[in-house]
């Protein structure tokens, strides 16, 4: 498997354990999409550090060859599959913090 | 200091969590137990891909410009790091946004 692979199989990943495993549902959020279109362009910067000044380098047989920002389209992938999981978790998980706390008494 | 050109972007990250903290004056029930929690299970996901792409050489650090120190033999400290710090900001960021739009707050 190629880093293309591996970063398509990782958005399909988050996708699905958002939609049917968390039932989270953060894709149809608008929240989520805000938030992620916020964090883009950091992430674009903070590719950018990594890998103008060679920090991080990719095998050239792994990817499909399309930059943006100076790393490999993929990592756009990656990086959504990684807000996408990180925010259903932290949905899932407050939830059921939420509900465990007990209600006030009348 | 070209050994710490990694941990630049990590501190770069952890600024701006504390600005976005303290300018919107962010405060969660229990949140460090829910971001733990949370990382525990990003970390085991994202950690293990990362783990298994650099074991097949799909990426690779230069040695001169991080710390040196690693995880599992071939983890850089710094990539650890980085399943912290950025979970931490994507959760800052939402709830950030929360506050300022007011949206998603009386959703399930």
């Amino acid at each position: 498997m190629t880093y293309s692979d591996v970063a398509l199989n990782a958005v399909l990943f988050a996708v699905l354990f958002d939609a049917l495993i968390l039932r989270t549902q953060m894709m149809t959020r608008g929240i989520f999409w805000l938030t992620y279109g916020l964090i883009l362009p950091f992430q674009l910067l903070t590719n950018w550090w990594l890998t103008s000044k060679s920090i991080v380098m990719y095998s050239s047989t792994q990817i499909m060859g399309r930059r943006l920002a100076g790393a490999p389209i993929e990592d756009l992938l990656f990086g959504f599959s990684m807000i996408l999981f990180t925010l259903a978790c932290w949905e899932f998980i407050s939830q059921k913090i939420n509900s465990r706390t007990p209600a006030p008494r009348e | 200091m070209a050994r710490a050109n990694y941990l630049y972007v990590l501190l770069f990250i952890s600024a701006c969590a504390i600005f976005v903290t303290l300018l919107f004056r962010l405060r969660a029930e229990n949140f460090w137990k829910r971001f733990l929690i949370t990382d525990v299970v990003v970390l085991a996901v994202y950690v293990a891909w990362d783990y298994w792409a650099i074991s097949r050489g799909n990426w690779y650090f230069d040695k001169n410009q991080i710390l040196g120190i690693f995880v599992l033999s071939k983890l850089p400290i710094e990539e650890i790091l980085f399943f912290i710090i950025v979970p931490l900001m994507t959760i800052l960021t939402y709830l950030a946004l929360k506050k300022l739009t007011g949206w998603g707050t009386r959703e399930p």
